[in-house]
């Protein structure tokens, strides 16, 4: 009875701050807005703390009411309390209330200062609906407001019509994978006939292996994953998402929204074990993501820019450790990532700050004088996500790379390229940024200044976080990994061959050593390049030749899409536009006139006397007995 | 059965009460009253009990019936404050008689007994005389009165004729009593079973304005002051089609085949009617008229296909029909109140033009019991509609669902005429205003409105 309070307090403390805050817009003072709204997420995380503190390693559900009942099909709207949901409620709860107060500082001056916070609260709402839904269609709730408020987050700044097209890519982009997990919620629905997900593993540990219809399901599903966790070929839309102010970035399109894909499979991991092939699919989209995205990074000059490819990256990494069934693996990166990704780009968010919203790297050089704080911390991070141990981002990557190496040698070594290029790629981020002399303009270097204790005070502890983060997981069966274990029962059962792979200890330090030395290469190439010789990005207007131009504009991914997906479209949306103009319109309001021209003649029987109103009635007495009675049919 | 013998001894209260020199207490008494009717109704919770020599039978159907229909009353005579005010009403009267008439629909909607059938129709109806000619000096008023009561003795007398041929061929008054007639003589029941079926279906479809049975409605619906048109929509209808469920499904089950070919015509024939003629109207009372000839069409599916979900369906379906008739005659009150032409208060839709901008509360509340009315998701309406088709569905009589489907397109035209007028059109500069009770009712519809479209699962298993 506590924990079905508790639950439903979750969500519920996001939605009134959304409340007062939305409907209060422009009315609650601007200095309780801050308050308010981190208030709800702050309190929301001790509730969640709570839950964590008295979980007694056994599943809880909490049943708030029967929501829809179809048939034999019923829904809840209930919550699952369980290892998974536990720990994404502490991430996105924990780093949900940093950012919150972050933003009190960052977007204090905003003029919608009071509808962003709104918009975070509700954010918060649909995403701990998302992670403690007890079944795929309370998920999906969650999942298309995630979509909406990321969405109303990308175009906060509507003034903009380049923003406002990055939204729209973005929301297309999720709607064509929400199609997939549509689709795949419906085939749950006719295969398993619920959709609660204690039914559905229950009932699949009882499949066989390689099954065609779960296959299937596990396919569309994975669609749905790659829209909202930004995998090829649906992830152009998230380097365009940077569009939104930074807290947003650091919030939704780094530490919480896209790791959704990332905990439905997780979430859905008997499903995924049962059918190696989608494993497969996976594998192969993963790492040519990670790889794709990391390169595109290398040449980029935007410092959000480059983080959001390095998000991009990071999430095939993530993919990666799942299709080699190291779902734990998969969750301990999400938990680093959350902590390191939000740290870079609220850092990033400082400097933009001081530098009054310069983004370009080519602009900026020598800020480590100006914000000894952000500096730091951002340096934290950089090693980090480097993979340079003992950082949090070394043990979650090095654990992936570890079980892919089992599974797969030649993954494995792409997988190594990915990281030399995420360590390079950081570290000239992180030289050009806050090393050499400063190259921005001269009003710039007047404004320079460190931003406010609210900003600062959440990089200190995501920095904090960031370097002990590995202490969830130390190699050799670290805590993470116990206690994730019951929720892998299922697959365990279904295929144990999948799952019992143990790494001997001389191959796990020598794989160790390799990583480190490679990301150590990498840093020590990106300084030679950097800092020895004064490298400096070329200017836009520049030529570039062959690859460099190739990766400097992604690979043309967008105008390959434009090309190929968006121009037939219009060109069939055109088409479709004359079809209904003429021919459906002409239909509709044919009937239309139909309907009303029979309205004209009905209205008339309306004659208002009472001898004609008893006399249809008599008629219509005797009609219905005269059919009833003497007519045989 | 304490709630029938409550608002009797309650309406008598407030007739003496009308003796005092002050109007004021009679609002709050009248819904101290109604709440007490409905606290009483659920000590039968869960149980099935008889009553006064087995004329009443009370269980959860029944009660649940009786709570939407003393909720409705409690709503309707929530937004009668404009009676303080006026100095021709007497409002003692009209909320003795009111009682009164819940007194009649609660012994339609748990009678055991034809008798206490006739009976409850008749309190119910002659109180509803009455309250539709209530505006004495208009004569719209007058007229309404007066049409209801001719045609509304007229049907009387042919559902006491029924009544009187079902005894003629069973020997009995009791539901259950001809329940067991028809199973024992399953092969040759007499032909007078029949003819009674068909006059009791007869007067009763008038009641609830079932075509072709409906000529009064939109007169009456017209002439009414609109708050007793507001009650006669709501109550009438949901007694109505309680009394015509449990009549069905317990005395005529058997003979169902013999039954439903005729109601699923006449179903047919009120969604058509309903919906086709209210495409025309200029009036907003007329076309809700029209509008709930239409319902009662849907409400009718669910008879015509009598199944196991068929009381689960009318329960859902006459709240949320109540719930968003209720807040739209609500708003119609406030705003042809002060929105006056030269015919005294304005109802027609452009009555509405721009409401949105003046008062956003009144104009949302509107927006969402129109969107309830045409069944659109996220409102109630659109799960009553809903349970309603999944029981034509459940019996396989796929082509009135085809039907009615189509007529609810039709009915999105009108109900979205409201809307655009709102929302679209320029309209008078000066605010309306709401009194601050008045705005809570119309809110607690609206929002309960939203929350069973966003969880219809919180009915489920009470029936």
């Amino acid at each position: 009875m506590q924990t079905d309070l508790l639950c439903s307090l979750i969500p519920l403390f996001p939605l009134i701050g959304f409340a007062i805050n939305g409907l209060g817009f422009r009315k609650v003072p601007a200095s309780l807005v801050g308050p308010i709204s981190s208030a709800a997420a702050l309190a929301s995380f001790a509730v969640s703390l709570m839950l964590f503190s008295g979980f007694s390693g056994q599943p809880v559900k909490a049943t708030l009411f029967d929501w829809i009942s179809v048939g034999s099909l019923h829904i809840n709207f209930s919550f699952q309390i369980d290892q998974l949901s536990l720990l994404m409620l502490l991430i996105v709860t924990g780093v949900g209330s940093l950012i919150h107060i972050y933003s009190i500082g960052y977007m204090k001056h905003d003029e919608g200062f009071g509808k962003f916070m709104a918009f975070l609260n509700l954010f918060l709402f649909f995403m701990l609906l998302l992670v403690t839904g007890s079944n795929y269609v309370i998920m999906f709730i969650g999942w298309e407001g995630v979509g909406l408020c990321s969405y109303l987050l990308i175009g906060f700044w509507n003034k903009n019509v380049n923003y406002n097209n990055a939204a729209r890519k973005a929301f297309v982009m999720n709607r064509i994978g929400d199609l997939g997990f549509l689709l795949g919620i419906f085939l749950l629905i006719t295969t398993f006939g619920s959709v609660e997900y204690t039914d559905i593993f229950e009932q699949a540990t009882r499949f066989a292996v390689g099954d065609k219809m779960i296959l299937a399901i596990t396919l569309l599903l994975f669609v749905g994953a790659m829209g909202k966790s930004a995998q090829i070929p649906l992830y152009t839309w998230l380097p365009d998402a940077m569009a939104g102010p930074t807290p947003v970035s650091a919030l939704i399109h780094a530490a919480t929204m896209v790791t959704a894909g990332i905990y439905m499979i997780v979430r859905s991991n008997v499903l995924y074990t049962l059918s190696p092939v989608t494993l497969e699919v996976i594998g192969v989209i993963a790492i040519a993501t990670a790889i794709l995205a990391a390169s595109i990074g290398l040449l980029q000059n935007d410092i959000k820019k480059v983080l959001a490819y390095s998000t991009v990256s990071q999430l095939g990494y993530m993919f990666l450790g799942l299709s080699v069934a190291a779902y734990s693996s998969g969750m301990f990166h999400v938990i680093t990532h959350a902590f390191f990704k939000a740290l870079l780009f609220l850092g990033a968010g400082s400097v933009i700050h001081a530098m009054s919203d310069e983004q370009d790297i080519r602009n900026m050089g020598g800020l480590r004088k100006h914000l000894p704080l952000t500096f730091i911390t951002f340096l934290l991070g950089t090693i980090a996500i480097a993979g340079i141990p003992p950082f949090a981002g070394f043990f979650s990557k090095d654990e992936i790379l570890a079980h892919v190496f089992l599974h797969n040698k030649a993954l494995w070594g792409l997988g190594l390229v990915g990281s030399a290029m995420t360590s390079f790629y950081m570290f000239r981020l992180l030289f050009l940024t806050f090393f050499g002399e400063f190259r921005g303009t001269e009003a710039q270097r007047h404004h320079l200044h460190e931003s406010p204790a609210t900003m600062t005070l959440p990089l200190i502890v995501l920095a904090v976080l960031s370097v002990a983060g590995g202490l969830l997981n130390l190699p050799g069966g670290g805590w993470l990994s116990h206690f994730m274990e019951p929720l892998f029962a299922g697959s365990a059962q279904v295929s144990p061959e999948a799952f019992g792979h143990e790494i001997d200890h001389s191959t796990e330090y020598m794989l160790m050593g390799i990583s480190t030395a490679v990301a150590i290469g990498s840093a020590i190439a990106a300084y030679v390049v950097y800092i020895s010789r004064h490298a400096v990005p070329a200017p836009e207007s520049a030529e570039r030749s062959g690859i460099a131009k190739l990766v400097y504009n992604k690979y043309f991914v967008d105008e390959l899409y434009e090309i190929a997906i968006v121009r037939p479209i219009r060109a069939l949306g055109d088409a479709l536009y004359n079809f209904g103009e003429f021919i459906i319109d002409g239909i509709v309001n044919g009937v239309a006139w139909i309907v009303r021209a029979a309205s004209a003649q009905l209205r008339l029987l309306q004659s208002g006397s009472i001898g004609f109103y008893v006399f249809a009635m008599v008629f219509s007495i005797a009609v219905i007995v005269i059919v009833r009675f003497f007519v045989r049919f | 059965m304490l709630p029938i013998i409550l608002l009797s001894v309650f309406g008598i209260v407030l007739l003496f009460m009308g003796f005092l020199k002050s109007k004021v207490l009679l609002l709050p008494a009248t819904l101290v009253f109604i709440l007490a009717a409905l606290a009483t109704t659920f000590m039968d919770w869960g149980k099935t009990y008889l009553y006064f020599q087995n004329m009443l039978l009370t269980n959860n159907l029944a009660i649940l019936f009786t709570t939407i229909v003393l909720l409705s009353a409690f709503m309707v005579v929530a937004l009668s404050n404009s009676f303080i005010e006026d100095e021709q009403a007497q409002p003692a009267e009209y909320y003795a008689l009111l009682l009164f008439s819940l007194v009649g629909a609660i012994m339609m909607i748990s009678f055991e007994n034809l008798i206490m059938l006739f009976v409850g129709v008749e309190i119910l109806s002659v109180a509803m005389y009455v309250l539709a000619g209530s505006d004495k000096h208009s004569p719209r008023s007058n007229e309404a009165a007066l049409k209801y009561f001719l045609m509304g003795a007229f049907a009387t007398g042919i559902m006491l004729f029924g009544i009187a041929l079902l005894y003629g061929a069973t020997g009995t008054f009791v539901v259950s009593g001809i329940k067991s007639y028809v199973y024992t003589n399953a092969y040759g029941v007499s032909l007078l079973l029949y003819m009674g079926i068909i006059l009791l279906l007869i007067g009763m479809l008038f009641k609830v304005s079932a075509a072709p049975f409906h000529f009064w409605t939109p007169d009456v619906y017209d002439g009414t002051p609109g708050l007793f048109t507001a009650f006669m929509s709501t109550v009438v209808k949901t007694a109505g089609f309680a009394a015509l469920f449990r009549v069905l499904s317990v005395s005529f089950v058997g003979v169902y085949s013999f039954w439903w070919g005729t109601l699923a015509a006449l179903t047919c024939l009120t969604l058509l009617i309903g919906n086709v003629t209210a495409v025309y109207q200029t009036s907003f009372k007329r076309m809700m008229a029209y509008s709930s000839i239409s319902h009662a069409g849907y409400l009718l599916i669910g008879l015509t296909a009598l199944g196991t979900q068929t009381k689960q369906a009318l329960v859902f379906y006459s709240l949320a029909y109540s719930l968003a008739t209720i807040s739209a005659f609500g708003v119609l009150l406030v705003v042809s109140r002060q929105r006056q032409d030269t015919n005294g208060v304005n109802e027609n839709f452009d009555a509405f033009n721009g409401l949105a901008r003046q008062n956003p509360l009144l104009g949302f509340v509107m927006a969402v019991s129109m969107l309830s009315l045409a069944g659109i998701p996220l409102t109630a309406g659109f799960w009553g509609k809903f349970m309603i088709f999944t029981t034509a569905a459940d019996k396989g009589i796929y082509w009135i669902l085809v039907f009615a489907v189509l007529m609810s397109t039709v009915g999105i035209y009108y109900y979205f005429r409201v809307i655009i007028a709102m929302y679209f059109r320029e309209g008078a500069a000066e605010p309306v205003k709401v009194a601050p009770f008045y705005r809570y009712v119309l809110i607690a519809a609206t929002i309960l409105t939203l929350v069973l479209g966003l969880a219809p699962g919180l009915l489920e298993g009470l029936v």
